[in-house]
């Protein structure tokens, strides 16, 4: 019991620490938090795209619709789960579960904090490079296994889509990793807390380090990580008006609510990644402005004033709702959820808790950002046509991504290149 | 291709231009749904819905002489009334009043043609049933009025 509880005074992952225990407890927490995040992500996409189409979005479930995705989840649970009579019965019942197996296998090396990771692989962004590219064959197992059109136009897009936009991906990311080996200390790494202890070491997040190379090679990733995730202007394979519903056409009930479970799971990881390699992951905002000992302080209070400030909104909610006997229950519950919150934000500002939990609370606010951004861009662009997505994956974002690889390196090593430089010409 | 409209390009200006318009529609004071059960929308004043009578506040009697205009004036005969004549003060007086709202029209010639301004088309819209057979309506109902159904969640 002793060495179980010694794991909280360590300053490590549970993968470095070398318990299995903690391994699975991590394990399952950021399954469940995952999950949690996903049904409240299905919420806000309703939500925020229906403001912006100036609609109102759910509103009867609960107040403002709070309850909808818990709705969704019980109509989704108890519909018939159809096989059609042709279908390739095996690979039709593994294509969902292994889309979600690929999509939930990144969090295992998501830093979203200094030792709140399952573990920390010392070739971590490889291993997420090559899990994500593994979520395509899923997509095509449940496009060809279904046996009918729709689905397998749907997987042969989505197939071509994912593979020719991970090129990009890949040569932007590696810009990123090239940026970790030319820091002070000389060596790079793969592992995703190293990069972000690289980025704290440097003093400046990699989306503003050898400006504007890293900010191209940050915005390469983050339009190739919409077409990775297949969403949003570039969701040809599941594009309604021309597929109906794309690779999962013939899905229905439980097998397609994981499809769509691994579809926002992903989301939520690869913007993790972009966040660990440009954003600077789990450090806080201003690292080199605002330093010292005074603004450290100010910046961990932070989740805690946000937590009371949301606190209390609730309660003032809670007050000024309408005194009538139809609103009494959802006014318990306003002023029930408001307590918790201002439980929380309490706790929040415990010193010890402080320390540890900043570092969530900044990667969450990063990561939310990216998921508030993948709404937009679905609200605003129109989809490409197919040879336009292609066109710009192979001709533009490749070219670019190429480019700025070479001229980071160059950068990197232009003491050394100049002084060869000058022995040349003397 | 020349130099403005290749920099809006790499610079991403339509873009931009066009986020910025979907983030400023999500103000809540550009909202056009209307909750209708739960908020009721603004009905214009000259409005034509379901028929009503007036009865004097003070007495409790019909408006109605039972002259009988109103159901000369409906084009789609829906208004029968009946009268009789009051043995004592010799005047006339109306016994019964149907108005079938299943084929109205809401011309509202009928609240035109009244003398008295008994008969009125009212402001209220929620008519529909499941049959034509409540449609028709007897004096009562029309002196009752409309009743709005309340909702709430």
């Amino acid at each position: 019991m002793r060495p179980f509880l010694d794991y909280l005074h360590s300053n490590v992952t549970p993968g470095e620490y070398g318990s299995y225990l903690w391994a699975v407890i991590y394990i399952l927490i950021i399954f469940a938090v995952a999950s949690v995040a996903v049904m409240l992500m299905t919420w806000l996409e309703r939500k925020i795209l229906a403001h912006m189409q100036v609609r109102l979005g759910p509103m009867r479930v609960g107040p403002h619709g709070l309850l909808q995705p818990i709705a969704d989840a019980l109509k989704l649970l108890t519909k018939e789960d159809i096989l059609p009579d042709e279908a390739d019965k095996m690979v039709f019942w593994f294509a969902p579960v292994w889309v979600m197996m690929i999509a939930f296998l990144n969090y295992v090396v998501l830093p979203f904090g200094r030792t709140h990771a399952v573990t920390d692989m010392n070739i971590g962004i490889l291993f997420v490079l090559g899990v994500s590219s593994l979520s395509v064959l899923g997509v095509i197992m449940a496009g060809w296994s279904s046996n009918s059109h729709y689905p397998l136009m749907g997987a042969l897009r989505s197939s071509a889509q994912m593979v020719s936009y991970e090129v990009a991906m890949g040569l932007a990311i590696v810009s990123a990793v090239l940026m970790t080996s030319l820091n002070s200390t000389g060596t790079g790494t793969l592992s995703m807390i190293g990069i972000v202890e690289a980025q704290k070491a440097a003093g400046r997040w990699y989306i503003f380090s050898m400006f504007p190379l890293g900010l191209i090679a940050f915005l390469i990733f983050a339009i190739a990580m919409i077409a990775e995730t297949n969403r949003a202007p570039f969701d040809l394979p599941e594009a309604e008006s021309e597929l109906v519903a794309g690779f999962h056409t013939e899905y229905s009930g439980f097998r397609w609510s994981l499809f769509f479970l691994a579809e926002y799971a992903a989301m939520i990881g690869i913007s993790s990644v972009a966040v660990t390699l440009w954003l600077g992951g789990y450090l806080r905002p201003f690292p080199n402005l605002l330093s010292g000992h005074s603004w450290d302080l100010a910046f961990s209070l932070f989740p805690g004033l946000v937590f009371t400030g949301m606190a209390l909104m609730c309660l003032i909610g809670a007050a000024r709702m309408p005194k009538i006997p139809q609103m009494k229950v959802q006014t318990i519950g306003l002023w029930l959820f408001g307590a918790v919150i201002a439980l929380i934000a309490a706790v929040l500002f415990l010193p010890g808790v402080r320390e540890r939990v900043q570092d969530i609370f900044w990667f969450a606010a990063k990561v939310a950002v990216f998921m508030y951004l993948y709404i937009w861009y679905r609200g605003t662009f129109p989809r490409y046509r197919f040879d336009q997505l292609m066109n710009l994956g192979w001709k533009v974002l490749l070219p670019i991504s190429l480019a700025v690889l070479i001229l980071t390196a160059l950068v990197g090593i232009r003491q050394d290149l100049s002084t060869v430089l000058m022995g040349v010409l003397r | 291709m020349s130099v403005a409209p290749l920099l809006r390009k790499i610079f991403l200006v339509d873009l931009i231009k066009g986020l910025s318009v979907t983030f400023r529609s999500q103000h809540p004071n550009e909202l056009i749904t209307e909750q209708y059960p739960l908020e009721r929308p603004w009905i214009a004043e000259r409005y034509r819905g379901q028929p009503r009578m007036a009865v004097n506040p003070d007495t409790g009697e019909s408006l109605c002489n039972g002259c009988g205009a109103c159901a000369l004036a409906c084009p789609e005969k829906l208004i029968t009334v009946t009268s009789d004549r009051d043995p004592v003060t010799k005047k006339k007086y109306m016994t019964s009043y149907t108005y079938d709202v299943s084929r109205c029209m809401f011309c509202g010639l009928c609240q035109e043609s009244c003398p008295t301004d008994c008969i009125e088309l009212s402001q209220d819209y929620e008519m529909a049933l499941y049959s034509r057979e409540g449609m028709t309506l007897d004096r009562v109902r029309l002196e009752k009025g409309p009743e709005p159904t309340e909702y709430a969640r």
